[in-house]
């Protein structure tokens, strides 16, 4: 059976270290594994004055009071 | 007869060069890294099937034991990538070599075991005594299992080589036969034909789920000893 033959296993053993500890780990390193994308709530931190909670006709721009 | 059915186990060398250094580092250049924030297609799919097999394989270890995540992962793609590049025909497969299971199993058991020895020393060789056992039979009962323990990393390389070894020459045998019996008689060579169909697609199968035995066992191993 060639698999007895031992001639040959110091290589492949090394070589099977080689890509099974190293190369492919490399690989797998650097795989990432993100979150579904979902929107985040929005919370304001600043607080509309009383008289800009509702708007008004008077706040479009051509009806300001003109400079 | 003998000498050509078991060639295709030959491990190659071109000129006296061993090419079977790039056989075998050969299944890394199908895993690309991945470079962007969104990836191809290719490496998307692969990231989705690692944390797929991630996540089922490492839901029944404590935090020490998920410290083996990358090794598990790599191992588990390792040897499926190569037992399925095994199955193109004239190719090499680098896990019918005994050598290379032994490698494998020998150090991620012992890695396993000692672990285990180091950081719960009683719980590890608590394992050698069953609870529960009557008292006279305590001594043949810790022979016994210390001798199962021992034939773990052996019984790892070898159900690898032996499953993937068989599998490969009996589709060399059945191929040869159906090829003899075509000038013979055609009914007989279609259905041995339709015999090495099935049975590629069963290789398929024991390609992989001899990927997954060798990880789970190894997994199982760490979970003892974590």
């Amino acid at each position: 059976m060639p698999q007895l033959d031992t001639s040959t296993w110091l290589v492949t053993i090394l070589a099977m270290i080689l890509t099974l500890f190293i190369l492919i780990q490399l690989k797998f390193h650097k795989y990432s594994y993100p979150l579904s994308p979902a929107p985040k709530t929005f919370k304001s931190t600043s607080f509309p004055t009383p008289w800009e909670t509702k708007w008004t006709k008077i706040y479009s721009p051509l009806l300001l009071p003109q400079q | 007869m003998n000498e050509n059915l078991f060639s295709s186990f030959i491990t190659p060398t071109m000129m006296g060069l061993p090419i079977v250094i790039l056989i075998i580092m050969f299944p890394t250049l199908l895993f690309p890294t991945p470079t962007r924030l969104i990836n191809n297609r290719l490496v998307s799919a692969q990231q989705w099937l690692a944390q797929l097999i991630l996540k089922q394989m490492m839901m029944m270890h404590s935090p020490k034991g998920r410290t083996w995540a990358l090794m598990l992962i790599s191992l588990i793609m390792f040897i499926g990538s190569t037992n399925l590049l095994g199955l193109l025909p004239h190719s090499f497969t680098p896990t019918t070599q005994l050598s290379m299971n032994l490698g494998m199993a020998i150090p991620l058991w012992a890695g396993a075991v000692i672990t285990g020895f180091r950081y719960k020393t009683k719980a590890s060789l608590a394992h050698f005594l069953p609870q529960g056992t009557p008292v006279p039979l305590i001594p043949m009962l810790v022979i016994i299992e210390t001798i199962s323990l021992f034939i773990q990393p052996m019984a790892l390389a070898v159900r690898l080589t032996a499953n993937i070894t068989a599998g490969h020459l009996l589709m060399h045998l059945i191929g040869s036969a159906a090829l003899a019996l075509i000038s013979i008689s055609p009914t007989t060579a279609l259905i041995t034909f339709i015999i090495l169909i099935l049975l590629t697609i069963l290789e398929f199968a024991v390609a992989l789920i001899q990927a997954y035995v060798f990880t789970l066992l190894v997994s199982l191993y760490l979970h003892d000893n974590t």
